[in-house]
């Protein structure tokens, strides 16, 4: 072919096989920040001398504690598990309506005071609902997290639908594209940044909303522990349990999430020149 | 080499309107319009911007319903090379070819001799995002000859590129067009590439669009782009505009 045609191609294959940055200036802002705010922590804790304040030392003590212990795995496995089941049916249940809202005038109609109600009921309210509801029941908290998690991430998907390119739908349909190849090879890539979005959104209030529902009516998981440490008076073990559920979410933002968005947004890399 | 081509397309009669997005009122587009397809032909047709060559083949292409008339064509297998490549960016080259064939039930190997007829092989497994805009449309080429049409329709399908590059892919067309006999409409507002490409001109003007002249074009294949006959048969055409 023609030089012009060639050139753009040699440039961006150069780009990317361009060496990855290393691994370790990476994590550094994140470390940085980490130490930074612990040795703030340390300093009120110093400054306030209050049994309210643990500091650094007292924390980690409690941390190491909780995890020599061993049943803590145990407890952030049900939480985790039960954040997983009910985000894996708000998310199933939100791409079918988020995309028939964003296909269908009568079903974007139907679902949009659904979606403007749920937005604007308080995680709480879900919680204590779910709690008289469904009682200590495996149902409780997975219903409590699906019905606070599905509003926004139906938003979402609503939203990335409608961007969706409406001439890739006509070549589809030209070349007779099956139910199921439209809707793995060209809706769910298409609709890939709109739906890690919503997973990010819907994520953050399920864990709100699930350690609500494990303080109010459940016998373990993370919240149990948070609400026992409460009655205890034990603010190291409150912070210290707050910290492990953090280093959870941050697992799966690192881990999963960043990890499965680069692996879908691979193609965007080549042109990004 | 392969089963005699039977796919006739015949529209008679078809109107089609459209209300204007902006201030409300009707356009007709189309009325009363009537045009067959023979098997085997190649037919072109010319006119200028918004004299609704695209809808009429939209309509052939089931795209969208007339809203008077009938259209006649069976329900053959369809090649579509639209005016944009219209490729799934997040699968390969090859991916974007077979995923087609798939969906047409004939075997995906096709999709590797398909990108080697346009010289596109060695990008078979690239990211689509990486090639130029003409090696993007040879894709879309590709992808419409792979399947095996029975019917191709190219809607302005060169425009959007720089006229060096449109004429190696006219030829190119020209070269996959006599490998094998198909059925096929070509929208263009190009008469140069109407004549070059096709075995039948038909000239649309007005609104609605009615057919201001007709031409058969009396050159065996392969043509040249230099052909004097052709480059008056244009300068007929353009006339006719």
């Amino acid at each position: 072919m023609t030089a012009t045609e060639v050139r753009p191609t040699r440039v961006s294959a150069a780009l990317a096989a361009a060496p990855r940055p290393r691994r370790g200036p990476r994590f550094l802002p994140a470390l940085l920040f980490l130490v930074l705010l612990a040795g703030a922590w340390q300093l009120m804790a110093v400054l306030l001398d209050s049994v309210l304040v643990p500091g650094v030392p007292e924390i980690v003590t409690e941390l190491a504690d909780i995890v020599s212990d061993g049943s803590f795995l145990d407890q952030l496995g049900i939480t985790v598990l039960r954040v997983a089941l009910g985000f894996a049916l708000a998310f199933v249940v939100a791409v079918a309506v988020g995309i028939a809202m964003g296909r269908n005038e009568f079903a974007r109609r139907f679902f949009e005071p659904a979606v403007l109600l749920g937005l604007t009921i308080p995680g709480l309210v879900w919680a204590l609902l779910c709690v008289i509801w469904f009682g200590i029941d495996l149902v409780n908290p997975v219903a409590a997290v699906a019905l606070s998690s599905a509003p926004p991430l139906m938003l979402q998907i609503y939203q990335g639908t409608r961007s969706v390119d409406p001439d890739l739908l006509e070549m589809a349909h030209v070349y007779r594209f099956s139910r199921t190849t439209r809707l793995r090879k060209l809706w769910l890539p298409a609709l890939a940044p709109s739906l890690f979005a919503g997973a990010r959104l819907g994520l953050s209030l399920g864990w709100k909303v699930i350690v609500l529902v494990e303080v109010f009516g459940m016998s373990s998981g993370v919240g149990y522990q948070l609400n026992n440490a409460f009655a205890a008076q034990n603010v190291a073990a409150v912070l210290a349990w707050t910290l492990l559920f953090a280093v959870v979410m941050a697992l799966l933002e690192y881990g999963i999430l960043q990890g499965l968005e680069r692996r879908t947004s691979r193609w965007r890399k080549a042109v990004s020149v | 080499m392969s089963a005699p081509v039977t796919t006739r397309v015949r529209l008679d009669g078809v109107g089609k309107t459209f209300v204007d997005a902006r201030s409300g009122t009707p356009q007709q587009v189309l009325a009363d319009f009537s045009l067959t397809v023979e098997p085997g032909e190649l037919v072109a047709v010319v006119g200028a911007s918004g004299t609704g060559k695209t809808t009429l083949l939209h309509i052939v292409a089931g795209l969208v319903p007339p809203d008077t008339g009938t259209v006649d064509r069976g329900d053959p297998r369809l090649g579509v090379v639209f005016q944009q490549p219209r490729l799934l960016d997040w699968l390969s080259v090859r991916e974007n070819v077979t995923l087609a064939c798939e969906a047409a039930g004939v075997d995906a190997a096709g999709a590797d001799s398909a990108l080697a007829a346009v010289g596109l092989s060695e990008y078979a497994g690239s990211y689509p995002t990486v090639l130029s805009g003409g090696q993007r449309q040879r894709v879309a080429v590709a992808r419409a000859f792979a399947v095996e049409p029975d019917l191709v329709l190219l809607d302005e399908p060169f425009s959007a590129l720089d006229e060096l590059t449109a004429r190696k892919l006219r030829l190119l067309l020209q070269d996959l067009w006599m490998e094998r006999s198909r059925t096929g409409l070509l929208v263009t507002h190009n008469p140069l590439e109407a004549a070059l490409l096709a075995d039948r001109v038909i000239v649309l003007a007005g609104r609605p669009a009615r057919i201001a002249a007709e031409y058969r074009v009396d050159r065996e294949r392969p043509r040249s782009a230099e052909d004097p006959y052709l480059f008056d048969l244009h300068a007929r055409i353009v006339s006719a505009l």
